[in-house]
């Protein structure tokens, strides 16, 4: 079941859209911030709240990189490996998380601290390398850098 | 030149609807209001706009079809997907001048007679969506959209839709799939969007930048705006560099400015004075060009000329430093990554070249692969349901052309000759 | 007119159609495979790429409209290397384990690369790895095998529309999966199946039991469960039914099924079949020889004649016998027996409603064609779930709206839930006065048409305001006005009525309302028939009032023109409906009834009623293919061939007559044999030696199927003629109302007809049985919670009648004023605590006031 909060931000979403079934994506974005992640009633949730039937959901939500469909760790390591990023060095920042922090790529650190995600290009390619620590944007990213960040989420 | 996408940026408060009007923002809109949706049209006409996206389709052609379609409502989508990698020109509209784009979307909405506009976001602007649904709101609190536009009895409701991670969703089509809640996936053309787009009615979509360039054009004129850049494709154009360059970032220059200018001028060379060695001139799509290729204006009509394409003006700049069986194999893991399944060729084929190109960069190549690569590429090629596909396909060809040397090395050799 | 060069070859078209389909209408050949013809265009798999002049890329044929001049090559050089090419592709990843895999043989692909290349593989990477599937009892998938044509998906969205499949992730990773990624929750019309082109979707049902070259025999017959007749085509080796498929153009059904027609055929080779006669000797049913078994029953029952009278006697045809058997049984009855006592399940509901019906608008008004459906603006539902009491003509409504007409219920339809439905959900025992409400809002929109001096005069007695309709019914007046808006508006109507609202008190009067819409409205009618031959029986006279061709018994003519057909005298008296025979066997004045193919120990309400009432019959002879509730009680048990065995005629709810086909063969005699056999040893001339012969009699005495031959239904569209003009001797249209139904209680049974069953049946086809095992109790959440019941619970239902055990299922799709109980289970039938009483016009029982009480007996 989704939260009431989640009701009313989810009907104001379905009237910026002549159908209910556009409001499909935000409303996954909705239901995985409810549930932690999209699992089987994350889906059944959204499934009765827009009258689109559940596989129909499933499909659509797992055509996209970024619905998740496991439990996440309490922050997401977003690391983008892309041409302009590679590089530029992104590859030692991915073998840094995975030697000091244990976490490889869809994978959660064992004490469920960061979970870390390989992106495509993240559009920050000026400033590669680049990541996303769940919303927030890091930049010109070094190896001491990306322990100093990582330092304030806890 | 003076700045037009890039106007005041370095104010810190750019996005606020406020500053944006103090340096004559909404003004171009009174001004629109002013004149028939037609004559709109007639305008970019003459300006000569070409979409910014990547595809350079004139801006008013397409326009032009949607508003001759009788049937309402209209939609106007903004792609601001902004997918292809080595491209970022569109964020800093979105997140510094994001009235530019509602201003620009008013415009157009107003000139195709469309009542709704949407915003395409990739899901990966986190900061842009929460910039633009402060714009919006605003824009709204001022009577800039809504029921009764700036009380001329205008009509134009503005949203942004968030994408979710899927670089398919920038091709027209398959953003409207993914608009409407459904999986990203191209739509058969045609009938084209202009006349069965969103929900089935006339929708237009156009690149972030291409609308931004609206109220610029209707501030001096289609006229006065023709007179910029390259003659058969003006206007300013914003360029994004990145990789070896001393000042990588998102220029705003005339179209049609060289790629050595770009680099060796304005971005002042390669990076710690070492050599070039090959550059992506329009996002990873595009052909990749040598050091001595590189003498070409950048913009839609020359490119092709030169073996390459504008693609979305994102140039990526390597140095001697860089291997290119590794760009290229991590070229083609984006594609196998981002192939939305629909079609043979790309669904299969791009992971096959990946796994060709992983096996060369890591010493286990084999005798024959570059010819076998080239084969598969040319079954992928043309073939394909949308671009995505002959994308991934060329890009394997174009490395392979301009540098088969090394690719031969790495099978001889049996290890990455460039790491040494 | 378009012409269009193909391979050089000048084509003419009359209208735009695809490249494809003007090289197939021209013989030229175009491999595919997302493509079908059942399905939305796709363009996918790129198998069609062909070339077209002053068209830079290549494009697909499938999706590619043919335009004036165009010029297309379909057969050059570079055409055959890139389908080579896209063949490849799709093999690099393919298992290749075709000796082993089950579509081998009639796989799409395996052709395609028999055909096309290529020859050797040039792939040296691991291939991508997928375990089958094996966690649903029915459908087995495979995704090695996909080639993500995206058929299935296309069809069980797009055409089935039960949206129970779709494609998971993306690219190389794309695979179908149910949402549960194992058990599927569907219809399991199993049409994903059919057009799934490699071994990916597939029925577990005949795994790996045979090679599709090794089917010899494909026998084309009609579905033997509901009254829609689709076509499917049985798939027999050695005397075995191997598969059942559907037939793509065939006229009802056109290439879909649904669930029990593709799955439910094991009950034909069931170990329990019947095979020798049985005699019941002090209390035991014995076996015996057919010589002593037909001579006993003629024996008795010409005694039973003699010393009670023909009137002593009763018959039971059956909705599942072809119209030959039941023919023949009705002829026996009246003729051989000299009674009218002959009557049906169908007077459950289906006949009753269907001679009140066509009383007010003539015969034939309610024969419709089923996919007519699909061109209704709107579709009113009343009574029942379409899609699961007759799914192939749920999915017409299905696709009705897929084409933007509208569908209006009165209650909850679970099966057209995802098709916007414009819902009415009166209270309990209000839909009648709906019903007035309904009909006084369109009065007052439409007027009076004038043309039937019937019906009018009742219509102008109907006025209730739209707020009394909100005080009795709660329903408010802006959704009654919509709803009435729609139904004013429709331009081609069509009302489709279940047996729910005609097995309801005061049945006849919610008919008269619902003729009085459709006579405002002017739509087309359609009765939902649950036995496939249903309205074959009724054609043929097996009815206590009617003779063959629903000529009423009461008119001296038409029992005349039998006279003279059957040289005797019909009896003049017209017999005891089914529900009349069961108190007329209670109260002993029936001495000997002949069941043929029928379970009315089971499949009448009140059941444990009729068992005693049976027992108390002195001869009792039960005709079918199984041992059933009835067979059990009998003096005699005749084992008859099933309809995979016989030859013969079923008429559908269209009335459109089809031709079964002997699919197998068995040992034993067709129902109409053993009962001729029976009437040979009364004395009486029943010499036929096949069911045509009967045919040719019905067609000669039966102004309904006047001079029709089984060629003729052979061409198909045997659909018999009516003139439409009303019976004769209708004066006035009897009802009843039944006023102060009240609610006495808060929870009412209500029967379930699950999607899966039928009865006697399903209950011997063990795929059926896989997907829907028990009988349970189906409760609302909000009942369940407030008896604080979860799932699995055992509770005791009890009703005035009886009470049964049974494990609690929540369901959120069921009201919570019902507790919805099946039909389907031996020991386990609803309608042995059901209790109802008869409409005398009807005849029907009304079923829907049996209170109910609920307590635990278990965990
Ligand atoms: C695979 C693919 C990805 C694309 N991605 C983008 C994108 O991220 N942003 C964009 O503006 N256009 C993108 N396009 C181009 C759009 O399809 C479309 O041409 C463009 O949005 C039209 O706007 P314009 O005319 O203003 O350029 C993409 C096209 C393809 C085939
Ligand atoms: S080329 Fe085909 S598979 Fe690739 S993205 Fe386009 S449609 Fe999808
Ligand atoms: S059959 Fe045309 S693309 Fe598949």
């Amino acid at each position: 079941m989704l939260s009431e909060t989640a009701i009313k931000e989810l009907e104001e979403i379905r009237a910026k859209y002549p159908t209910a079934r556009a409001a499909l994506l935000p409303a996954l974005y909705i239901a995985q911030r409810e549930f932690g992640y999209l699992s089987p009633e994350a889906y059944e949730a959204v499934s009765s709240a827009l009258g689109v039937p559940k596989a129909i959901a499933r499909g659509v939500g797992a055509f996209y990189a970024m619905y998740k469909h496991k439990p996440m760790g309490r922050n997401i390591v977003q690391l983008c490996t892309n041409v302009s990023c590679m590089i530029l060095g992104a590859e030692k920042l991915a073998d840094l998380l995975k030697n000091k922090y244990g976490l490889e790529s869809g994978g959660t650190s064992p004490d469920g601290r960061f979970s870390l995600v390989i992106m495509e290009c993240i559009g920050a390619c000026g400033t590669a390398p680049a990541m996303l620590v769940n919303d927030d944007f890091y930049e010109n990213l070094t190896e001491k850098y990306i322990e100093e960040i990582l330092g304030k989420y806890k | 030149m003076e700045k037009v996408l890039l106007k005041n940026i370095g104010n810190p408060n750019s996005a606020d609807i406020t500053e944006y009007k103090k340096a004559g923002g909404y003004k171009s809109l009174q001004k629109a209001l002013d004149l028939e949706p037609k004559a709109i049209i007639e305008e970019v006409k003459k300006s000569g706009l070409r979409g910014r996206g990547g595809a350079g389709f004139p801006a008013a052609m397409k326009w032009t079809f949607a508003s001759a379609d009788p049937k309402f409502p209209k939609y106007l989508l903004c792609n601001a997907d902004e997918g292809e990698p080595g491209t970022f020109k569109d964020r800093p509209i979105l997140e510094k001048n994001p009235h530019l784009l509602i201003e620009g979307m008013v415009i157009s909405g107003y000139a195709l007679r469309a009542e709704y506009g949407y915003i395409y976001l990739r899901g990966e602007y986190p900061d842009a969506k929460k910039i633009l649904d402060t714009a919006i709101k605003q824009a709204y609190d001022e009577g800039l959209l809504g029921e009764n536009i700036a009380g001329r009895g205008v009509k134009f409701h503005l949203s942004v839709h968030q994408g979710a991670g899927a670089y398919i969703c920038g091709e027209e089509t398959a953003l409207i799939e993914s608009l409407e809640g459904d999986r990203g996936q191209p739509r058969i053309k045609p009938p084209f969007p202009v006349n069965v787009g969103a929900f089935s009615q006339p929708t237009v979509v156009n690149n972030v930048e291409t609308l931004s360039n609206l109220p610029y054009i209707i501030e001096i004129g289609g006229e006065a705006y023709s007179k910029i850049g390259s003659p058969e494709c003006p206007g300013p154009k914003l360029y994004c560099i990145s990789g070896h360059v001393e000042k990588p970032g998102v220029y705003e220059l005339p179209m049609g400015t060289t790629l050595r200018d770009i680099i060796y001028n304005h971005c002042g060379g390669i990076k710690n004075g070492t050599k070039l060695k090959a550059v992506i001139p329009g996002g990873i799509s595009t052909p990749v060009l040598p050091p001595d290729k590189i003498d070409c204006p950048m913009d839609f009509v020359n490119m092709p000329k030169h073996g390459s394409m504008l693609g979305s003006g994102a140039v990526i700049v390597m140095d001697e430093s860089v291997c290119l069986v590794k760009v290229c194999y991590r070229a083609l893991k984006f594609f196998e990554h981002e192939s939305c399944g629909k079609c043979t060729p790309c669904r299969e084929g791009t992971g096959w070249l990946r796994s060709i190109l992983g096996r060369i960069e890591n010493g286990e190549g084999m005798e024959g692969d570059i010819d076998l690569m080239l084969s598969i590429a040319g079954n992928v090629l043309g073939k394909t349901f949308c671009p995505l596909g002959d994308g991934a396909a060329s890009v394997v060809q174009n490395f392979i052309k301009h540098f088969r040397p090394e690719f031969e090395e790495h099978i001889s050799a049996r290890k990455c000759v460039v790491k040494g | 007119m378009i012409t269009v060069t193909i391979n050089g070859k000048e084509i003419k078209l009359e209208k735009a159609v695809t490249v494809l389909e003007a090289a197939r209408a021209a013989g030229i050949k175009i491999p595919t495979l997302c493509y079908h013809e059942q399905l939305e265009k796709y363009g996918g798999c790129r198998l069609c790429l062909v070339e077209v002049e002053k068209m830079p890329r290549l494009q697909t044929a499938c999706t590619l409209m043919v335009a004036d001049g165009m010029v297309i090559r379909t057969e050059t050089e570079a055409i055959a290397d890139v389908r080579r090419g896209i063949l490849e592709f799709l093999l690099i990843n393919h298992p290749l384990d075709c000796p082993y895999c089950d579509k081998a043989g009639e796989c799409e692909l395996q052709d395609l690369v028999e055909k096309y290349g290529p020859t050797r593989g040039r792939f040296k990477e691991k291939k991508r790895k997928v375990p089958e599937v094996l966690e649903d009892p029915i459908i087995v998938r495979n995704m090695e095998r996909c080639v993500v044509c995206t058929r299935c998906v296309r069809m069980c969205e797009g055409v089935q529309g039960a949206s129970a499949i779709a494609v998971m992730n993306r690219g190389g990773h794309s695979h179908i999966e149910p949402f549960s990624g194992g058990r599927y929750e569907c219809e399991y019309c199993g049409n994903c199946v059919s057009v799934c082109p490699v071994g990916a979707i597939m029925s577990r049902l005949h795994r790996h039991s045979y090679r599709p070259w090794q089917v010899k025999e494909k026998t084309e017959t009609i579905c033997p469960y509901c009254g829609v007749g689709c076509t499917v085509v049985a798939q027999v080796r050695d005397d075995s039914i191997k598969r059942v498929i559907p037939k793509i153009g065939s006229v009802v059904n056109n290439g879909m099924l649904c669930s029990r027609g593709r799955f439910g055929y094991e009950f034909v080779g069931s170990s329990e079949r019947l095979t020798s006669p049985l005699i019941k000797k002090n209390g035991i049913l014995e076996e015996s020889t057919w010589e002593e078994a037909i001579s006993l029953v003629a024996k008795r029952l010409g005694e039973i004649k003699n010393e009670h009278g023909g009137n002593a006697i009763a018959g039971i045809a059956s909705p599942r016998c072809t119209n030959e058997d039941n023919y023949i049984f009705q002829k026996f009855m009246r003729v051989v027996l000299g009674t009218n006592n002959i009557d049906s399940t169908a007077r459950n509901g289906y006949a009753g409603a269907q001679i009140f019906l066509e009383n007010i608008f003539g015969q034939g008004a309610t024969a419709n064609i089923i996919s007519g459906l699909s061109n209704s603006d709107t579709v009113l539902v009343l009574g029942g779930d379409p899609a699961t009491v007759n799914p192939v003509l749920g999915l017409q409504i299905r696709a009705g709206s897929r084409k933007g007409g509208n569908i209006l219920t009165v209650g909850h339809v679970k099966g057209l839930r995802n098709f916007n439905p414009v819902e009415l959900n009166p209270k309990i025992f209000s839909d009648t006065v709906l019903l007035e409400g309904i009909v006084s809002a369109l009065k007052d929109r439409k007027g009076l048409p004038g043309s039937n001096p019937l019906i009018e005069p009742r219509i102008k007695d109907i006025n209730k305001s739209a707020g009394e309709i909100e005080k009795s019914c709660g329903v408010s007046e802006k959704d009654l006005a919509e709803f009435v808006d729609i139904l004013a508006k429709s331009v081609n109507p069509s009302i489709v009525i279940g047996k729910e609202i005609i097995q309801s008190s005061g049945g006849s009067y919610k008919l008269l309302l619902i003729a009085a819409i459709n006579y405002l409205i002017n739509a087309r009618i359609y009765l939902l028939s649950e036995r496939a031959n249903e309205q074959g029986l009724l054609d043929m006279g097996c009815a206590p009032d009617l003779l063959p061709g629903y000529r009423p018994v009461a008119f001296a003519e038409f029992r005349k023109r039998y006279d003279t057909s059957w040289k005797t005298t019909v009896p003049e008296k017209p017999g005891l409906s089914i529900f009349e025979m069961i108190d007329a066997a209670k109260n002993g004045s029936i001495k000997a009834m002949y069941v043929m193919g029928e379970n009315p120990v089971y499949n009448l309400p009140n059941s444990g009623e009729v068992k005693s009432s049976l027992k108390n019959v002195g001869f009792l002879v039960v005709q079918d293919i199984f041992l059933t509730e009835t067979g059990r009680l009998a003096d005699v048990v005749l084992p008859s061939l099933s309809w995979a065995e016989k030859d013969g005629t079923y008429t559908n709810m269209e009335r459109r007559i089809q031709l079964l086909g002997k699919a197998v063969n068995r040992e034993g005699m067709e129902d109409w044999r053993i009962v001729s056999e029976v009437a040979k040893n009364m004395g009486a001339r029943f010499h036929y030696s096949k069911a045509e012969e009967i045919f040719e009699e019905i067609s000669r005495v039966s102004p309904l199927y006047r001079d029709l031959t089984y060629e003729e239904i052979e061409k198909g569209y045997a659909i018999y003629p009516y003139k439409g003009e009303p019976l004769r001797g209708v004066e006035e249209i009897v009802v009843h109302k039944a006023d102060g139904v009240a609610a006495e209680g808060n929870l009412y049974l209500k029967v379930e007809r699950p999607l899966f069953h039928s009865g006697t049946l399903s209950r011997r086809s063990p795929a059926l049985i896989k997907i829907y095992p028990e009988a349970v109790a189906r409760l609302s959440p909000v009942t369940a919670g407030s008896l604080s019941l979860k799932n699995g619970d055992m509770i005791r239902v009890s009703t005035k009648t009886g009470f049964m055990e049974l494990p609690v299922l929540i369901d959120p799709e069921v009201e919570s004023t019902f507790i919805l109980l099946t039909n389907n289970f031996a020991d386990k039938g609803a309608f042995s605590i059901t209790g109802y009483t008869l409409d005398p016009v009807l005849k029907a029982p009304a079923i829907d006031c049996n209170v109910v009480t609920i307590d635990r007996v278990g965990k």
